[in-house]
């Protein structure tokens, strides 16, 4: 392409730039809708508008690489700034977003668009340079140069009204939360609020640890409930069965006596002596969602069980002998002939969306899977979530409460429900047992009331992964593989 | 902020217009200006510089 062909595409680059994103929020949304820019929202307007003016630069001075590279720059850290900000409101329920939607996306998300599409036009004109045009000298601008020039200039100078009408002048920057534009001063709201020497951080609440046990102090005395009833340990053996991994979940189906463990990525059909392997596999984590370690298991029916991962995505899996082998392999590591693989997915929660599981129980009367939180070093709350087991999807969620006339007690106003660790749990006689590996604690809960009732200290316990009930038994498995019978309370 | 970053934008474009000779003061602020923005725009997202999401 000839050059002068080369500055008249880039002219309207800068104006198409200059009028339609940038002019159209200052002039539309500014000063005709009220729309005032968050700081973030701000920054991306700059972003654009440096990335016109190094069009007018590479206009007056030729395409220097200096020019071309500080506009390359400029518009990858705008695209990120763009994905930043849509990721504060892109996960939301639909239609949900942040300030002013034009054609069906928010401003935040054009702004995504608009970077994205300047690094495309920086690289097709790019692409129509010949050698030695890098080496260009002061140019004088032609009529049409002069115009991108001063329309940019126009729609800069009106930025700045906006920017001093709505942040202010220095020291005062950019809300997050702003009002309406007004060239009223009376309705100026100066803020300093941004401004901040705090320490910053990489992902925030999303830079949450894994769930692990170590650590963990397992003293019931310690706990934050006080006076709790122990539970004896009746017996204490080694599960002697081989296992891939350590073990992470219990389950028993009373209509088969059996069990069912999981371990990292394992799966095992045990009998009602846990002394033999019926039937396992190994799930293949990595394929397709990805399923973190398993959290634990549960039997939905009996020939069709579920692993719940850690990040609660899930597995459902149903017992078939002589199942298609070669059709199984992409599901499976070992093993491919003892399960079909039904579904893979994930559960949705809200309140425990930024807490790991290491639990779940099902109740075949109400066809209820439940799962419930550990806390992270940025969140701390003990959520229980309960999913249709018909449609796998959220149905209730809640932070329990100690039941008023329950007589359980906190040890102090700074103890907590949430500073338990949940990594086991069963459903039986209509509540949800919850063993905490911290504290060596057992909660029941009323999931109808959203409230525990009833609470025991079991001493001893290492690390438990799994709770199953037996008849008038709690069986703890751990870590280690230990296995601890206890009776269960009332029994 | 963003008032002083636009008015050093403005004057930058003026200078390109009006005194093209002044090219490496009209860069340096450019600069400024880029670092300005990006600073401002760190400082806004410190709770979590990268989108909160699943990675």
């Amino acid at each position: 392409m000839k050059r002068e062909r080369l500055y008249t595409a880039l002219s309207i680059a800068v104006l198409v730039l200059s009028i339609v994103p940038i002019g159209g929020a200052v002039f539309v949304l500014g000063f005709a809708r009220g729309d005032s820019p968050c700081v973030m929202c701000w920054e991306q307007r700059i972003g654009m508008v440096i990335v016109a003016l190094v069009g007018v630069f590479v206009l007056r001075y030729g395409p220097k690489p200096k020019y071309i590279g500080l506009g390359v720059l400029v518009s990858a850290w705008g695209m990120f700034m763009g994905l930043r900000h849509m990721s504060l409101h892109a996960a939301r329920d639909i239609g949900q977003g942040f300030s002013i939607e034009v054609f069906g996306a928010h401003t935040y998300t054009w702004s995504l668009f608009i970077f994205a599409a300047c690094v495309v036009t920086m690289g097709v004109l790019l692409l129509a340079l010949k050698d030695g045009d890098l080496a260009a000298a002061t140019r004088t601008l032609r009529p049409l140069d002069r115009i991108a020039v001063y329309v940019f200039l126009i729609v800069v100078a009106a930025n700045a009204v906006q920017a001093f009408a709505s942040t202010g002048p220095p020291p005062y920057l950019g809300q997050s939360d702003p009002i309406r534009f007004s060239f009223n001063p009376r309705n100026w709201m100066w803020s300093t609020e941004e401004w901040s020497l705090a320490p910053g951080s990489l992902r925030g609440r999303w830079g949450a640890e894994k769930p692990r046990l170590a650590g963990l102090n397992a003293d019931p005395a310690a706990g934050p409930l006080v006076n709790l009833a122990p539970l004896a340990v009746a017996e204490r053996r080694s599960l002697s069965v081989p296992l891939r991994g350590t073990p992470t979940g219990l389950a028993y189906d009373a209509a088969t006596d059996r069990f069912l463990v999981t371990t990292q990525q394992g799966v095992y059909s045990l009998d009602g002596s846990l002394r033999r392997v019926l039937r396992y596999t190994i799930v293949d984590s990595g394929f397709s969602i990805d399923l973190d370690a398993f959290a634990g298991a549960a039997f939905l029916d009996s020939t069709t069980v579920m692993a719940v991962s850690q990040n609660k995505s899930y597995v459902v899996l149903r017992e078939h002998d002589g199942a298609d082998a070669a059709g199984n392999f992409r599901y499976f590591l070992e093993s491919f002939d003892k399960f079909d693989e039904v579904s893979r997915s994930r559960f949705t929660t809200v309140r425990a969306r930024m807490m790991y599981t290491m639990s779940v129980a099902f109740d075949p009367t109400t066809q209820s899977l439940y799962t419930i939180t550990v806390p992270n070093s940025k969140t701390h709350r003990l959520v229980v979530s309960r999913f249709d087991r018909k449609d796998l999807t959220l149905s209730a969620e809640f932070m329990p409460k100690l039941q008023a006339d329950s007589g359980l007690a906190l040890g102090g106003q700074s103890r907590s429900l949430d500073e338990l660790y949940v990594t086991a749990a069963t459903f039986a006689d209509s509540r949800l047992y919850a063993l905490s590996a911290a504290y060596g604690t057992l909660l029941a809960i009323d999931p109808v009331r959203q409230t525990v009732v009833a609470a025991y200290s079991i001493p001893g316990l290492s690390r438990p992964t799994g709770l199953a009930r037996r008849g008038n038994d709690f069986y703890i498995l751990c870590e280690d593989g230990t296995l601890v019978t206890v009776g269960a309370p009332g029994a | 902020m963003e008032f002083l970053n636009l008015v050093i934008i403005f004057i930058t474009a003026l200078l390109v217009l009006r005194a093209p000779q002044r090219e490496r003061l009209a860069f340096r602020l450019l600069v400024t200006s880029v670092l300005l923005m990006m600073a401002l725009f760190l400082m806004a997202t410190r709770g979590s510089w990268l989108p909160g999401l699943n990675y």
